[in-house]
């Protein structure tokens, strides 16, 4: 019971290549979020899952079946576009009976679907009305409900959450989340928002360049990432990162002196703001530069001539100001290390 | 200022209106004036009506038919218009292909040549098909023009539908085909519908073509005024009886396009 993507390359007339020999596979059943950057091919590989674009190369398989040249009303998938993509024509129960009237259900059954997956979504009290009249809260709401009314095997979502404000976008992310527990259906998720991968998946797939960088669930992209990228890319603020050299156990670069549990050579070396400590004995002393308060976090950027560390701590800062020296600490078991030519990571 | 502004107004459109006007009404009283009040040499704004015109042409003439010849010609080809055009203009919004503009272009180029230009070629072709002095020469003829200007609006109310719209409706299980017909087509039916009156319109009051491809069975109603120039003079009454009729369709469509050219109906699918 897996969904597999086989060296799916694409090419666009244009000479783009949005996917690169791309390998993907998951089980039926998962919460799986496409994450990259915006030109990395993520909602290429999407509306190829879904056939509204066809690979250059490789196959599409649902549980072994070949989909690859199935149009998409032969896939079993259902989708839920960034602007909702609503028939503003019909009602709003008539936008989501449309997939039931296609395949032509009985009337008393349409009907029963149509109420529960409406109120599945508390959107019940609205059917009567016309698109126009929505929310974009509601009228996303409807598009996801007419994306399962005919409970189709996979549900595709491409940036469903991008056109709502930013306190909408959390409710609807839990929403989703627990329409997913509800439902047990196999989501796929499109997004750039490392937040909303990290809340909704249960597995992320990263994408960069049309290709596969990683393929874990959350926890283990945060704290094992595979390479510099993804250490990069998830996390905010992102991962400091330096490049230099290791001699006899100890890590050596224009910003920092630290002790280090790798072989000698040069290395590119990572740690998350949050886990860097501050005061104490150990470690080197660094000039605050800026000092940015999150509530209930603190940002604080340090920097020398050779470039900047940036750490999130929850602790008190009142008595820190920018211009001060501050004595700093990598705890050995928070590094990660990089290769520094290909940044893949090492342990 | 403001004032001065809307009284100018008021004064330039009524000028139209009068200069507009005054033709159609003078067209409308000469229709229910005698021959003595027509042929008067100082015009006549007052005289005593008569309702004998129109039998005269529609009944004793046999003109009636003319009516019904105007009315296929002008739906057939408004619908063979639509049929052809509408899946054309589609591909044009929606699709990329090499040289796609120029073909467009080539659409618009098809109306730039005096119409009268083609006209004895296209007499050629029905000859040899033998469609001529039948309404489907007209028909076809019709097409010809109406079809550019088909393609030329319906791009323009397609490409206001997101493209998301044909993908949804696939998603939800349409083929592409089906998308088009069940789905964008009532979508864009405002459109539609602006484009088929403003074809019917134009097929309806053409004459040229239709003058040279039939001469007596399938004549429409422009085509038979000129049949009332007779050698004992013109039957100036009869004339604007059959004009009166003529327009009258064209006025009330002219009201229905008004109405349907007025933006906005639709297309609420990306506001949400």
């Amino acid at each position: 019971m897996a969904v597999s993507f086989t060296e799916v390359t694409k090419r666009f007339a244009d000479g783009t290549t949005a996917l690169d020999g791309l390998n993907l596979k998951f089980d039926l059943g998962e919460f799986v979020v496409l994450l990259g950057p915006s030109g990395s091919g993520k909602t290429t590989a999407c509306r190829i899952l879904a056939g509204l674009e066809h690979p250059s190369e490789g196959r599409i398989e649902i549980d072994g079946r070949d989909i690859t040249n199935l149009p998409p009303r032969m896939r079993g998938i259902g989708m839920v576009f960034q602007n909702y993509a609503l028939y503003s024509h019909k009602s709003v129960y008539e936008n989501i009976a449309y997939p039931l009237r296609i395949r032509k259900t009985s009337p008393a059954e349409l009907d029963r679907r149509v109420k529960d997956v409406a109120e599945l979504l508390q959107i019940g009290s609205y059917l009567h009305r016309r698109p126009s009249q929505l929310s974009g809260g509601q009228a996303q709401r409807v598009a996801v409900a007419r994306a399962l009314v005919w409970e189709p095997t996979i549900c595709l979502m491409d940036e469903p959450l991008s056109n709502l404000d930013a306190l909408l976008r959390l409710h609807m992310r839990t929403e989703l989340n627990r329409l997913h527990k509800r439902l047990n259906k196999t989501f796929v998720f499109v997004t750039h928002d490392q937040e909303e991968a990290m809340t909704l998946a249960s597995r992320i797939a990263i994408l960069k360049d049309g290709k596969l960088v990683q393929f874990d669930d959350p926890r283990t992209i945060y704290r094992r990432p595979a390479n510099r990228f993804v250490a990069e890319f998830m996390g905010r603020p992102a991962m400091n990162t330096m490049d230099g050299m290791v001699e006899n156990g100890v890590f050596r670069s224009g910003q920092v002196t630290c002790r280090v549990q790798c072989p000698d050579g040069p290395v590119t070396l990572g740690i998350r703001p949050e886990q860097i400590v501050l005061g104490g004995d150990e470690g080197f002393a660094m000039k605050l530069d800026v000092k940015e308060t999150v509530e209930p976090d603190t940002l604080l950027i340090f920097t020398n001539d050779k470039g900047t560390l940036t750490v999130r701590t929850q602790r008190d800062c009142d008595d820190l100001a920018p211009g001060q020296s501050v004595n700093i600490h990598f705890p050995p078991d928070s590094l990660h290390y990089f290769d520094a030519k290909t940044g893949e990571r090492l342990r | 200022m403001n004032r001065s502004y809307k009284i100018l107004a008021v004064g330039v459109l009524a000028c139209i209106l009068v200069i507009t006007l005054t033709p159609y009404l003078w067209m409308l009283l000469t229709s229910f004036k005698g021959r003595l009040d027509i042929l008067s040499p100082d015009p006549r704004w007052f005289f005593t009506p008569t309702l004998d015109n129109y039998p005269a042409v529609f009944i004793d003439k046999d003109y009636l038919p003319l009516v019904l010849n105007s009315l296929i010609i002008s739906t057939a080809s408004t619908i063979l218009s639509i049929c052809i055009g509408a899946p054309a203009a589609y591909v044009f919004a929606r699709t990329d292909f090499p040289g796609k503009e120029d073909l467009f272009f080539f659409f618009l180029t098809t109306r730039m040549a005096p119409p009268i230009s083609i006209a004895v070629p296209l007499f050629m072709f029905f000859t040899l098909l033998g469609l001529t002095d039948t309404v489907y020469a007209v028909v076809i003829a019709h097409t010809t023009f109406n079809l550019s200007l088909v393609v030329w609006m319906m791009r323009g109310f397609f490409a206001e539908i997101p493209r998301e719209i044909d993908e949804a409706a696939m998603m939800d299980g349409r083929s592409r085909l089906g998308a088009f017909i069940r789905v964008i087509i009532p979508m864009a039916a405002p459109g539609v519908a602006a484009t088929a009156v403003l074809c019917f319109i134009l097929s309806w009051n053409e004459f040229l073509y239709a003058f040279i491809l039939v001469a007596f069975e399938g004549r429409p109603l422009t085509v038979g005024i000129p049949g009332l120039i007779t050698p004992h003079g013109t039957l100036w009454g009869q004339v604007a009886a059959v004009a009166v009729v003529a327009t009258l369709p064209i006025l009330i469509f002219t009201f229905l396009v008004q109405r349907h050219l007025v933006r906005g109906l639709t297309f609420g699918a990306v506001k949400g």
